[in-house]
């Protein structure tokens, strides 16, 4: 469908060609004009959470291209049949909070009164026309760091079937609503060729968004965090739809250098995920002591970059 | 057991069968009917987890019926009891139901007529002069319609001593000898015992 859309304008640095993170739209020699837009349904049932967690579900995607978050707008579907105005200023204020921690502004939005409840930011930011990072050109030789641990959508249907105890959904909620904004400026002082960030594909389909059949993207499966509850929810089929369409999707253009008991983590689609960053090895080790004392403590190097073998991704 | 699953959003199908399951007794067996990929797969992962016998079936229409036996058997128990048979005795005392050559025919036409039936007693006992009738003529009816019974699963017995009794035990036809103690016991076994 989207393939149907162009836009062939000399100043759209990033388009809708590629699937790429944001838009890149040149505006003169030391800057560029950044923009992405997203909303989810609710996935806790604290709004003002829920509010934290969708505006970093929206922002993700500036940081996963090195930008800088300006300004955000509001798209809200508020069931008001259900819910009174102080729920929907619970969730705007979550969100306000997230959108004010990274130094931006939310300078207005759209609501409308719908059975389904959804929220998200429209946002803009700025970066250098020639400093920011595209998700699919890695080199031969680095590795890839993941900032943020799997197991989110498993975790999040947990949630949805009561099955999740107040510990562990507070454990996930603040996994989930933790921003990319720190790792984002960390990264941006090491040499790193690409950057995306790991959401609705799950780490398989957006590791195979860097890859596109150029490079081989070999992963170590055991160094991947995950969450331990979401391999035991695994388990027992708490696994939601988006997860197994992940599979469907990637699985033929994933090789297996061993036999994995379960790999379903490899593709459950991520909220809010972490950053999938590809650095030279000569800084790996020092970025990842950085992106852990910044508070990204699950973070860990996952795979190396190897010239393209047949199969984009290889688990081992 | 069965419950239907269609339609319903994750995680529902693996809520719906882990409560379904929790309510039903060890060994035994529910069906799950889903018409998704998803809700096959998570319903077969939870109860393969929890230890339990799985197998599934594609019907039409996008349909699979997942079959899961709550206990730890390698093959899966069929889901009826001793497949056709009725768990009954058919407990006969006489060659005949009341007199005259009508007595004759009535026990024919009645042993005839529990064949026309979906479903046969598992096991029918002779006792008495009833042995008349498991002695009967090769070539006779009710030696037809017994060896039918009996190929089709029921159990026949013949009283020893009745048989000895009236010097017949060499003219047993169908069915085996039984003795009093496995004839009693069958009866109390069975959920009802038929007297004609």
């Amino acid at each position: 469908m989207i393939g149907a859309l162009s836009c062939d304008d000399k100043n759209v640095l990033v388009g809708i060609q590629g699937s790429d993170d944001a838009s890149v739209y040149w505006m003169d020699e030391n800057r560029a004009l950044v923009q992405t837009v997203d909303y989810i349904t609710p996935v806790v049932d604290d709004p003002y959470m829920y509010g934290q967690i969708a505006a970093a579900n929206s922002l993700s995607d500036i940081f996963a291209m090195g930008a800088d978050v300006a300004t955000a707008l509001n798209l809200v579907s508020f069931d008001g049949c259900h819910h009174g105005p102080e729920v929907l200023a619970e969730i705007l204020q979550g969100g306000q909070s997230k959108v004010i921690e990274c130094g931006g502004v939310i300078v207005g939005g759209h609501t409308i009164e719908a059975p389904e409840m959804t929220y998200g930011l429209s946002v803009s930011g700025f970066v250098h026309p020639k400093k920011f990072y595209r998700n699919n050109t890695p080199r031969v030789g680095d590795v890839l760091i993941l900032t943020k641990p799997l197991g989110m959508g498993i975790l999040t249907t947990a949630i949805k079937a009561d099955l999740l105890d107040i510990k562990n959904i507070e454990k996930t909620a603040n996994i989930l609503a933790q921003l990319n904004y720190q790792a984002s400026l960390i990264m941006r002082e090491f040499d790193v060729s690409a950057c995306t960030d790991v959401t609705g594909f799950g780490l398989a389909g957006h590791a195979y968004e860097m890859s596109t059949d150029r490079f081989t993207l070999e992963f170590d499966f055991n160094s991947i965090p995950m969450i331990s509850e979401a391999i035991e929810f695994a388990n027992m089929g708490i696994i939601p739809a988006g997860t197994y369409h992940n599979m469907d999707y990637i699985k033929d253009k994933v090789e297996m250098k061993r036999e994995i008991q379960d790999d379903i983590l490899f593709y459950d689609a991520q909220t809010s995920g972490g950053l999938l960053i590809a650095v030279s090895q000569a800084h790996a080790d020092k970025l990842l002591l950085r992106l852990k004392d910044a508070g990204y403590e699950y973070s860990a190097i996952i795979a190396d970059v190897k010239s393209f073998g047949g199969k984009s991704l290889v688990l081992r | 057991m069965k419950i239907d699953c269609t339609n319903l959003p994750c995680p529902e199908p693996v809520i719906k069968t882990k409560k379904t399951l929790e309510s039903l007794a060890e060994d035994s067996v529910l069906e799950v009917v889903v018409n998704s990929h998803s809700s096959k797969e998570n319903v077969t992962r939870f109860a393969k987890n929890a230890g339990y016998t799985v197998s599934d079936e594609v019907l039409d229409d996008g349909i699979t019926k997942i079959t899961i036996v709550k206990g730890y058997e390698c093959s899966i128990a069929t889901n009826e009891n001793d497949s056709e048979l009725l768990n009954k005795t058919l407990f006969l005392k006489d060659d005949s139901i009341g007199d005259y050559e009508l007595g004759s025919k009535l026990m024919v036409g009645f042993l005839k007529s529990i064949l026309e039936l979906p479903k046969l007693p598992k096991n029918i006992i002779c006792v008495n002069k009833a042995v008349f009738l498991t002695t009967a003529p090769a070539d006779s009816d009710v030696i037809a319609i017994l060896k039918t019974f009996e190929q089709n699963g029921v159990q026949i017995y013949s009283c020893g001593v009745c048989l000895n009794f009236y010097k017949v035990e060499d003219e047993l036809k169908v069915g085996v000898i039984g003795n009093a103690f496995d004839s009693v016991d069958m009866m109390l076994n069975s959920e009802g015992t038929i007297t004609l």
